[in-house]
């Protein structure tokens, strides 16, 4: 069962430009007889329609970037899960993504949760809003002991010209897939009955128009406790930075020292 | 929850849901009530105007007129009134002080103050806001109270009204006939003034613009000086107009008083104005409103703008304003009377460095350096000044008393000797001139009485409160600091402006060279304006200068020094520093002793005084030149070291300036001594590693720089910022260029290339005047500096001015506001002349082996090789050494006893890389004709493509076997050979290719056909031709270089180690990093920059990076991407990012660490740092992946390291990145 908790609405204004929003989900038993939702043939059309786009002479590359990056994250996101063993394995497929395999989870619920987190995400990334997106794996005591950090920072000025280049930044999200799927070696396991959230950073002032955007209703986002956002001994473990013309990205773990409780 | 402020969400259930809330509803009611309420106002007032249209304001805090009164105002002026501040609808926001917590949240607000509304009002229309700023948010300061006199500011602005009252005073003289004429004109010209608002126009005149009433009273008396002002040579559309005016305006010169003449001036101002109005340019305006009188009514002023290129401003009916024209900017400043030639001119730059003189002085340092350097080359040992202080001492033993004791340990002391001029430009400039002996005298330009006519256009006032203020600035900072108040203020540049009456304006602005102990004793300094400092002393007399006398003494100088010893450093044309170590010891004199002799012996020939301090080391002994003066001499004993230097300011440690100083004074440290008491870490923490470091050392008096004989240049630049003034961006480009030129004789005249070019250019400060006060001067303005590494050291013009010109064109300026442009390149590396190849024989045994390396080094380093076709084998040799890197080389030359000659060869043979020999070049390393995508040649520009097809033309019948490159980069894998020699010149083949044992024949067999077919024959070809060759290289070629290295080491550090008991610190093994750092260019920058004749060639050595890449990279990094996306990569993007000495690609990082690690048996802490640093740009680039292989290739290297140091170093690199990325990421690196 997947329960979205209540979020409360804060309206406290920090001193610090620095919003942190999140939702959280928590996972008690996961069923996995359900039928696998073909969420790869959605994101591989979106990818196609993405690569048209850039062909247009009236792209708009924030759009184009939030639409590459977001899909990524999805792949991204399921993978994590299953690498880190989130959820049972059975809930996973394997499916094939950027010419690489990967796990993606076919519960349609922990997928529309996904999904909905992505789209607010996604006009965040459009305006370069988006600092960090943070997988946070908690334990059961929701403290957390993982934390994926996705850090997104978009060059100032985008200039897409080429197709060849697409394929190039595919290149290189596959490198991240591959990381991610092979992390497990370099982290510690984590204790039995994990959950996850995911946290946003956000620039100055984009939870003003987060606010203002709500992209989907009942899908509120709040600002992160301390207590979720901090770790205790953290530990830093680098997995991998891409650089290219329309976005620099990198991917680094940050883990409990002291895993098991 | 309901906290949501009145963006609540509308769901909630409180009663408002409908309204949108609670706060939403009230300022809903609110605003309506104020529009309600308007138009009663307006009745009630009588007045109403649409003046404050689509502006909202928002009053914070108190304000006068009150918030009240100002929503009255609003109303009635047709604006909006928000009582709740919303950051969507209010415009503006109207304060009088801010706190600081505000400020910041309002970051990007307009926050203005109340006048802007009140004379807003007065004024009849929308002012510009810009002025009524409450804070800028540029760091661009606000000339506010300059533009606002009337302004009752309270507080530190009582300067300007000090002054404010005194030009009153002055400028009430006029105001009779001003008036008069103001009225009248404004009557004939039809616009419906009231005789009030003219009164008031006046009013607000008198105080603003003092210096127009001036202008206009001196051109009154002055006829001439109008017709210079004004006189200047129009061009295009402008023509007829300003003919026109021409007449208009000198008469207004003449006659004063007579309105007939001046009506036809207004009549054509009047038409120029409507034409202007046309083409009102809105923010021209508004920018230029600002800047000459904000409370002008509209019509008065306007903008012209004809060909987008001219700016004249026409200013109201009143004549002191219609005689002066800020906006001419071309024709003001290079008016005719002086003749001086325009930027625009072609030999601008030329005769520039031509004429300007002070620009000679600062190259004689450059000069005596070579002579020092000449001399010492030419030096037989004879000493002809050593030799009289022998016989002095043979024949009368000097002080014998005290020297006994002395001498001893004078034999192993270093001394060092400063030797300074006393005030250089004086002394030589009265030395024929006995009776100006003992009197106030100052070296300047200015020959008359220390006053000039004043020129049209100029704000005077504006730049002398802006210097003031950034004096008191300075001064606030400095008063600050304890016991920092010995500067008076009278003794300052500017302090003379409080006592100086509107006279000021006219004062000459020629700034004093030098001046002397008398002069200096009145308060006056260097750089002072020479009219200010004839104020502070009536009794100054100038002097000018005289540059053959100055170059004359100063030659004259460094003769008597250098027949004392060669060992000179120059530090500028009138001081020297000496090492009179060797003398001391050779003739166990006392350094007093020599000093006398020195002292005397330069007073005798040049007549000028000198003063002398010796110590120690460098620092002291400058310390001790600043006792010694005037003409004195001071020599620090060792044991009178510490407490001469406890006494000492902190400011006169060479290296703290008023920022550092002030910085320390917060610390409480005034003295050298209250310095001693903090402790390194504390220093290192404030002031970055190395500054704290040196700060802690000098003021123990600590200093280990050399005398640097030969100090090796670190900068060649060129700047000119006298006389610019750019009308168009044309204009501007050919400046640059010239100025490229400039920059390539300097080079060429130093004999060395640069790698890194900065350009600077000298913006005019927002709110400036156009016209500074200084005749072609730059007045007040904002640097900005632009710096980018070029891909190979140059010294061409061409490629210089196209860097320059895209930097420029990246800060994008508007031309007419440069007022100064400068270029600077950086890390030089000398050419190296082909004549100082070391004989056939030396070379020879080492040619195979250097060969080999320079092969293996390019391979593994990927340096990017210039292949060179020669004739010779012994020239390739050498061009081959350039493809070395530097610790194989070294390795090469230093076994061999008596081959210190070629030393110089092999440390300086990156600048054998020269455009011709590149361009030479180019002709084999284009692919076959074959493997040309031709719609890939079509798109390229049509230069590069001509280019292209010549090289083709040319290679047509010269080779039918080219290079293999694939216009797809899928496809290209290039291979290299391992050795070519001399078979370039029947080969087409550049790449070199490896040992066909060597090539993986998967790979091989992957290949395409054709590529296979050429790779083949290419193989054949050589197989030919190294038949032919030594057996040897193949032997060599599969040794391991690491081999090679290890015989030398032993070599070098024992040369190090005796180095340092003879306690020389020149460093004489120079580690990997740094020589890196000259040798290999930045493969990264981009590939546009480049000409293109190399644009090929680059391309090449890139695709060459990412082959070696395939091969080499074994490093946890590969994380299944195929070479492929790498090459595409590199291609696709091209960052500046971080780079350790010049390598970005991790692989060159990795065996820059390698040789640096297993070559050095101990670290130099430069080094260390320098990796630090690397790491850290790693992390706040935000690349932990690269840093982490990074660490990890350095923790195995390391640690594996037998030299217990290399741990240690490794440990503290660690702890560094530790403490960065604590800092940026609040967690530590994970190391396994």
């Amino acid at each position: 069962m997947v329960t979205f908790t209540q979020s409360a609405y804060n309206a406290r204004e920090k001193e610090t430009a620095e919003k942190i929003s999140h939702i959280k989900v928590s996972n008690k038993e996961m069923l996995c007889h359900v039928k696998p939702v073909s969420c790869e043939s959605v994101i591989y059309k979106r990818f196609v329609s993405s690569m048209t786009t850039l062909t247009r002479q009236d792209l708009n590359f924030g759009q184009v970037v939030a639409d590459i990056l977001c899909e990524f994250l999805e792949v991204a996101i399921h993978l994590i899960l299953y690498v880190r063993e989130v959820y049972p394995t059975g809930i996973f497929q394997k499916r094939k993504k950027y010419n690489v395999p990967v796990q993606m989870s076919c519960h349609p619920e922990l997928n529309q949760y996904i999904q909905d987190t992505l789209h607010c995400i996604k006009p965040l990334i459009e305006k370069n809003d988006a600092e960090k997106v943070v997988v946070v794996i908690m334990d059961k005591e929701h403290h957390p002991v993982e934390r994926f950090v996705f850090e997104i920072s978009q060059p100032p000025l985008l200039s897409v010209s080429s197709d060849a280049l697409l394929s190039h930044v595919e290149q290189l999200l596959r490198a991240f897939i591959l990381k991610i799927s092979v992390c497990d070696a370099i982290l510690d396991n984590n204790p039995p009955g994990c959950t996850f959230t995911m946290l946003v950073h956000t620039r100055e002032a984009a939870t003003r128009n987060m606010e203002k955007i709500q992209v989907i209703k009942d899908f509120p986002w709040i600002v992160a406790d301390e207590q979720e956002v901090q770790m205790r001994e953290p530990r830093l473990i680098p997995l991998k930075t891409m650089t290219s013309d329309i976005v620099k990205m990198q991917l680094y773990v940050e883990e409990r020292a002291q895993k098991m409780p | 929850m309901s906290r949501g402020g009145w963006r609540k969400r509308a769901s909630e259930d409180d009663g408002w849901g409908g309204r949108g809330g609670y706060m939403a509803a009230k300022v809903c009611k609110l605003e309506e009530q104020f529009r309600h309420d308007a138009p009663k106002q307006q009745q009630h007032e009588g007045i109403s105007s649409s003046i404050f249209s689509g502006v909202a304001i928002y009053v914070n805090g108190y304000t006068n007129p009150t918030a009240d009164e100002l929503r009255k105002l609003m109303m009635v002026h047709g604006g909006q009134y928000h009582m709740y501040y919303s950051r969507s609808k209010t415009t503006h926001i109207i304060a009088s002080n801010l706190p600081n917590s505000k400020i910041k949240e309002l970051k990007g607000e307009k926050v203005v103050r109340p006048e802007w509304i009140t004379d807003s009002i007065k004024a009849g229309r929308l002012l510009s806001y810009l002025q009524y700023q409450l804070y800028s948010r540029q760091k661009s300061l606000n000339f506010n109270n300059v533009c606002k006199l009337e302004e009752p500011t309270p507080g530190p602005s009582n300067i300007p009204k000090e002054l404010e009252t005194r030009v009153n005073g002055t400028a009430k003289k006029l105001p009779d006939i001003m008036k008069n004429v103001t009225v009248k004109l404004n009557g004939w010209n039809g616009l419906d003034n009231l005789e009030e608002e003219e009164e008031f126009e006046l009013n607000e005149l008198e105080p603003i613009s003092p210096v127009h009433y001036w202008n206009a009273f001196k051109h009154s008396q002055n006829p001439a000086s109008i017709a210079n002002g004004h006189a200047h040579s129009s061009n295009g559309a402008l023509k007829p107009l300003e003919q026109t005016l021409h007449p208009g305006r000198t008469s207004i010169g003449k006659s004063p008083c007579s309105l007939l003449s001046r009506k036809d001036v207004n009549k054509e101002l009047g038409e120029m104005r409507d034409y202007g109005v046309q083409q009102y340019s809105n923010q021209n305006a508004d920018t230029h409103l600002n800047l000459s009188c904000p409370a002008d009514p509209p019509p008065l002023h306007s903008n012209i703008k004809v060909n987008g290129a001219h700016h004249i401003s026409v200013q109201g009916p009143s004549p002191s304003k219609s005689t002066y024209e800020p906006c001419h900017k071309q024709a003001a400043p290079m008016s005719p009377p002086s003749a001086h030639p325009r930027t625009t001119d072609s030999s601008f730059i030329s005769e520039f460095y031509s004429h300007s003189r002070l620009h000679h002085i600062s190259t004689w340092k450059c000069e005596f350096t070579d002579f020092v350097n000449n001399l010492q080359r030419q030096s037989n040992g004879f000493f002809p000044g050593k030799d009289k202080l022998k016989r002095l001492k043979n024949g009368r033993v000097c002080q014998p008393s005290s020297d006994t004791g002395n001498t001893g340990p004078h034999k192993h002391q270093t001394c060092i000797m400063h030797v300074d001029m006393d005030c250089f430009f004086v002394s030589v400039g009265i030395r024929d001139k006995p009776d100006l002996k003992g009197k106030p005298i100052a070296v300047t330009s200015n020959r008359g009485g220390g006053r000039t006519a004043l020129r049209p256009g100029t704000n005077i006032q504006l730049e002398m409160q802006y210097y003031k203020r950034r004096y008191m600035k300075n001064k606030g900072d400095e008063t600050k600091v304890p016991g920092k108040g010995d500067v008076s203020a009278s003794e300052t540049p500017d302090a003379g402006l409080n006592g100086v009456d509107l006279d000021l304006a006219a004062l000459s602005m020629a700034e004093i060279a030098s001046c002397s102990y008398e002069a200096r004793q009145a308060g006056i300094k260097n750089g002072m304006f020479f009219g200010q400092a004839k104020k502070l002393c009536p009794s100054l007399q100038s002097v000018p200068y005289d540059f053959n006398a100055y170059k004359e003494v100063a030659l004259t100088m460094y003769e008597t020094l250098a027949s004392y010893t060669h060992e000179i450093e120059a530090v500028s044309c009138d001081e020297a520093l000496l090492d009179v170590t060797d003398i001391l010891t050779d003739l166990g004199l006392t350094p007093d002793c020599i000093a006398n002799a020195v002292r005397a012996e330069i007073k005798e020939k040049t007549k000028c005084t000198a003063s002398v301090g010796m110590a120690s080391n460098i620092l002291l002994a400058r310390m001790a030149t600043r006792k010694a003066k005037p003409d004195g001499q001071c020599y620090l004993k060792p044991e009178e070291i510490d407490d001469f230097i406890r006494d000492q300011l902190v400011t006169s440690l060479p290296g703290v300036g008023k920022t550092m100083g002030y910085k320390l004074g917060i610390m409480g440290v005034r003295t050298c001594g209250d310095l001693q008491q903090l402790s390194m870490a504390k220093l290192q923490k404030e002031f970055g590693p190395k500054t704290g470091q040196t700060l802690y050392r000098f003021c123990r008096g600590l200093d280990d720089r050399p005398v640097k004989t030969d100090r090796q240049r670190k900068s060649v630049s060129a700047e000119i910022n006298y006389g610019i003034r750019f009308t168009q961006a044309s204009e501007a480009e050919g400046f640059l260029l010239d100025l490229s030129d400039e920059i390539q004789r300097r080079l060429e005249a130093a004999g060395v290339r640069g790698r890194r070019l900065t350009l600077k250019v000298m913006v005019r400060k927002l709110g400036a005047p156009l016209e500074p006060a200084k005749f072609g001067g730059h007045g007040i303005c904002d640097s900005l500096t632009r710096t980018v590494n070029l891909e190979q050291a140059t010294d061409n013009s061409r490629i210089i001015c196209r860097e320059a010109l895209k930097l420029f064109h990246s800060l994008k300026l508007n031309v007419s506001d440069v007022r100064g442009v400068g270029m600077q390149i950086n890390h030089l590396i000398p050419v190296q002349r082909r004549n100082t190849v070391t004989s056939p024989h030396v070379a020879q045994p080492y040619s195979v082996k250097d060969l080999l390396m320079a092969k293996r080094s390019k391979r593994l380093s990927s340096v990017p090789a210039e292949t060179c076709e020669s004739t010779s084998p012994d020239k390739s040799l050498l061009l081959r050494n350039s493809l070395c890197s530097a610790p194989f080389k070294q390795q090469l030359t230093e076994p061999t006893p008596g081959t210190s000659k070629s030393e110089p060869v092999v440390r300086y043979n990156g600048g054998l890389h020269t455009p011709s020999k590149s361009r030479a070049n180019l002709s084999i390393e284009v692919p076959s004709p074959s493997q040309i995508d031709h719609s890939v040649l079509e798109a390229l520009p049509a230069d590069i493509k001509q280019q292209v097809e010549q090289v083709y033309l040319s290679k047509s019948e010269e080779t039918p076997n080219g290079f293999v490159m694939d216009a797809q980069p899928v496809d290209t894998i290039i291979l290299q050979i391992p050795e070519q020699l001399g078979q370039n010149s029947n080969n087409g083949i550049i790449v070199a290719l490896p040992e066909f044992s060597q090539v993986d024949p998967e790979v091989f067999a992957a290949l395409p056909l054709e590529l296979q077919e050429e790779l083949k024959a290419a193989y054949g070809q050589r197989q030919k031709t190294s038949e032919g060759n030594n057996n040897q290289q193949l032997a060599l070629v599969t040794r391991n270089p690491l081999l090679h290295l290890k015989q030398p080491i032993v070599v070098k550090t024992k040369k190090r180690s005796k180095k340092k008991n003879v306690s020389s610190p020149v460093k004489k093994v120079e580690s990997p990093l740094k020589v890196k750092l000259l040798h290999s260019p930045m493969k990264n920058s981009a590939i546009h920059t480049r000409s293109p004749q190399k644009l090929i060639p680059d391309f090449l050595k890139r695709e060459e990076a990412a082959a070696d890449k395939l091969k080499l990279e074994t490093g946890p990094s590969t994380s299944g991407l195929s070479t492929v996306s790498q090459v595409q990569g590199t291609k696709a993007s091209l960052p500046q990012g971080p780079n350790l000495a010049g390598a970005f690609e991790l692989t060159d990082i990795k065996m820059l660490l390698k040789e640096w690690v297993t070559t050095i048996s101990d670290p130099m802490e430069e080094d260390i740092l320098q990796v630090v640093r690397y790491c850290t740009e790693l992390i706040e680039d935000k690349d932990l992946e690269k840093l982490d292989l990074v660490i990890k290739y350095m923790k195995r290297l390391m640690q594996q390291s037998v030299d217990s140091v290399w741990s240690m170093a490794f440990d503290f690199i660690l702890d560094n990145i530790q403490v960065v990325i604590q800092q940026m990421y609040g967690s530590t690196l994970k190391i396994t």
